[in-house]
């Protein structure tokens, strides 16, 4: 079965968009509660006073992807390092992508990124086990500087999700701003899937390409894992 | 895994200690409901121990020990250091049984009991308490020549309220939450070893005669060896960091492999550098001189080898050092009061965090406001012993926990690292640890023995009714 990882900062109050358990229906969820402490405060003195109020927000969180219809659990982290926390859970978990929330209602039409190097045959069969046989458009989006190597990915991964039974629409963006086309793309959507990357100095300096584009669509943003962890 | 026979009790406030089972990996302290990620690695766990010790040492003790022990006055470091290591190696031992935060008072008070537990526990809060003060009045003087190699001559008047001033930073700065603090730190220490290791090899080859000026011949020890005994007991107090290591414990990454490196290899970076740094400082100016210069010889002796580039190197690397080392044990209070408040052996809400910083505000409150009173009274040799004091019970009371642990080794002991040489090192670990405080002053003595009294005090009033000896949480 398909995981997805839900990281939520639990005591902040993040919480979820009204149409990500919907989303996610078909798949199993892992709500992670985490919350991130600075280096003076031990993690198991937080634990001490907050455990009871976060496990209670996560109680409901659970309930809420179940009855959208998932298998769901929690799992509840007080840490001083999010990223950490959030790949040794995923790896732990078995988890095959990680939401970044954002703010969406119910989810019609789902963005793809294919664009740079990252592993397309494990997004598109997320994509595929995600949509299931629902009424979900989808947009196989791919940034590229060669036109027809794009194309022809473009069409390989169409093919592939019709056999899935899933009609795919597809966009390639040719020029010397990928990710600025990224960005427009997402705006014609309700939710963004795309590949997890290895980190760049550009992501150091800039944020994680994926946490970028979750801040600039407003949507959910589902970020496949580039391996599985095992 | 805990033994419900021996564990429980309630204090004066009717509080129980926090005791849960917990499964310890290497990337996570696992209990009930929630997991603690485990985010530190062995650097992180050095930069600890190093950053929390090199500061006092190399920074502020050279004039004042060459002055009480002339040159063998690096015969005391190396006393140091040896007994820091002899305590070291069965806290490394202890430390990966038992893998949490809480560090020397966790071992004792599962070891030997709770009244040993409760004196050790609040000791190390008053023992940190000292030293912080200690590092923050070497900070006021280094702050001062900072000023004086501007061109800002203000006198050592200023020294303790300047360290009043930054006492007093560091305690909001705490509690307001900083950010990247480790990686900061990690940053300091590195740059310190650089500026020392330049420093101290240029001055090296200097002493030894193989460029320069020979230097004047002098007598190692003039004033005989008992000075080197009681030079070794005020200046133990630059050793006071390895312990840290432990303290943060349940937060180190496979802690069975990272503690005791950590541990055992921030002593021996130190107490290397320890033992360079009296060898070069005597052999630039001899013990005499370098005495009358104080607490910041060490600016001269940069001066003299490097001119004023070195002074201002040394002046520039004396304030990071008192600096983190305050920093660095200004936090390890607030541990060790939070280790003790979830044994219930002071009030719970000593341990409450904040939300909205995330921060132990009352605990840092409980570090700053004594801190800054003993910084008033700006007093470096007893402030110094006084804390070498109250960390020495610990750590011998560490070596005979262990003994003891290991006596009738319960079911849950098993550490990743067993201490070489046992029994030996634990019993000289102690004997080294309890003789040291023999050579200090009466009145370091005295203050450090009516703490402990009041601690007692405090478990027959407060905690008599709790036990938890031989408990895990």
């Amino acid at each position: 079965m398909t995981r997805v990882l839900v990281p939520l900062a639990i005591l902040e109050g993040e919480t979820v968009p009204a149409g990500l358990p919907t989303l996610l229906a078909s798949t199993d969820v892992t709500v992670l509660g985490y919350h991130v402490l600075p280096e003076q405060t031990p993690p198991d003195q937080a634990r001490l006073q907050y455990e009871d109020r976060a496990t209670a927000a996560l109680d409901d969180l659970v309930a809420e992807f179940e009855a959208a219809g998932s298998e769901a659990d929690h799992r509840l982290v007080f840490t001083h390092d999010r990223e950490q926390t959030i790949d040794r859970v995923a790896a732990e978990t078995g988890a095959d992508a990680y939401a970044i929330p954002g703010v969406t209602g119910p989810v019609d039409r789902l963005l793809v990124a294919l664009s740079g190097d990252v592993a397309v045959d494990r997004i598109r069969s997320f994509v595929a086990d995600l949509i299931a046989d629902r009424e979900i458009d989808v947009t196989l989006f791919l940034a590229t500087d060669d036109e027809p190597g794009g194309r022809e990915s473009l069409e390989t991964a169409a093919e592939a999700l019709a056999a899935a039974g899933i009609d795919a629409e597809t966009e390639l963006a040719v020029g010397d701003a990928p990710f600025e086309a990224l960005l427009g793309a997402t705006a014609d959507h309700d939710a963004v899937v795309m590949g997890e990357r290895a980190p760049s100095l550009r992501s150091f300096l800039l944020g994680e390409d994926e946490e970028r584009v979750a801040a600039e669509s407003v949507g959910p943003v589902l970020v496949v894992r580039s391996s599985d962890g095992t | 895994m805990s033994d419900s026979s021996s564990v429980g009790g309630t204090n004066v406030d009717g509080e129980s200690p926090q005791l849960e089972p917990t499964v310890e990996t290497d990337e996570a302290t696992i209990t009930d409901d929630a997991e603690l990620e485990r985010t530190l690695g062995l650097t992180g766990g050095l930069a600890i121990g190093i950053g929390t010790m090199i500061g006092a040492g190399i920074f502020v003790f050279p004039g004042l020990a060459a002055g009480q022990a002339g040159p063998a006055a690096a015969g005391s470091f190396a006393i140091g250091a040896l007994v820091a290591l002899l305590v070291a190696l069965p806290a490394s031992e202890l430390a990966t049984a038992m893998p949490k935060s809480g560090g020397g008072y966790y071992y004792i008070s599962r070891g030997l009991g709770t009244l040993a537990g409760t004196v050790v526990g609040l000791s190390l809060w008053f023992g940190l308490v000292f030293a912080t003060a200690f590092y923050l009045v070497g900070f006021g003087y280094y702050a001062v020549d900072t000023l004086a190699e501007l061109g800002v001559a203000v006198g050592d008047g200023l020294v303790i309220p300047l360290a009043l001033l930054f006492g007093a930073g560091f305690t909001v700065l705490n509690v307001t939450g900083t950010e990247n603090a480790a990686k900061l730190q990690n940053g300091i220490v590195a740059l310190l070893l650089s500026i020392l290791v330049v420093f101290l090899g240029y001055g090296g080859l200097d002493a030894m005669g193989l460029i320069g000026d020979p230097s004047a011949p002098e007598q190692f020890a003039p004033f005989g060896t008992m000075p080197i005994l009681t030079t070794a007991a005020l200046v133990f107090t630059s050793y006071l960091g390895f312990a840290q290591v432990a303290t943060v414990a349940g937060e180190m990454k496979d802690p069975g492999r990272n503690l005791p490196l950590a541990m055992v290899g921030s002593v021996l970076v130190v107490g290397v550098l320890y033992v360079a740094t009296i060898f070069v400082a005597t052999s630039a100016f001899g013990s005499e001189r370098l005495a009358q210069f104080g607490e910041t010889a060490m600016v001269e002796v940069g001066r003299h080898y490097l001119g004023a580039a070195g002074a201002v190197a040394i002046v520039f690397g004396g304030l990071l050092a008192t600096m983190s080392s305050a920093n660095a044990s200004i936090l390890s209070t607030s541990r060790a009061i939070y280790a003790v408040s979830k044994d219930a052996l002071l009030p719970r809400r000593a341990s409450n965090i904040n939300l909205r910083y995330g921060t132990p505000h009352v605990a840092l409150g409980m570090a700053g406001g004594p801190i800054l009173v003993l910084v008033a009274t700006g007093r470096v040799e007893l402030l110094a012993e006084v804390a070498s004091f109250l960390h020495l019970i610990t750590y011998g009371l560490i070596c005979v926990a262990l003994l003891a642990l290991r006596r009738d080794e319960p079911e849950w002991y098993d550490p990743d690292f067993r201490t070489p040489g046992y029994p030996v090192v634990p019993i000289l670990g102690a004997l080294a640890s309890f003789a040291l405080i023999g050579f200090m002053q009466r009145a370091s003595q005295l203050i450090g023995v009516a703490i402990m009294l009041v601690t007692a005090g405090w478990y027959a009033y407060y905690a008599r009714d709790v036990t938890l000896r031989g408990a895990l949480q």
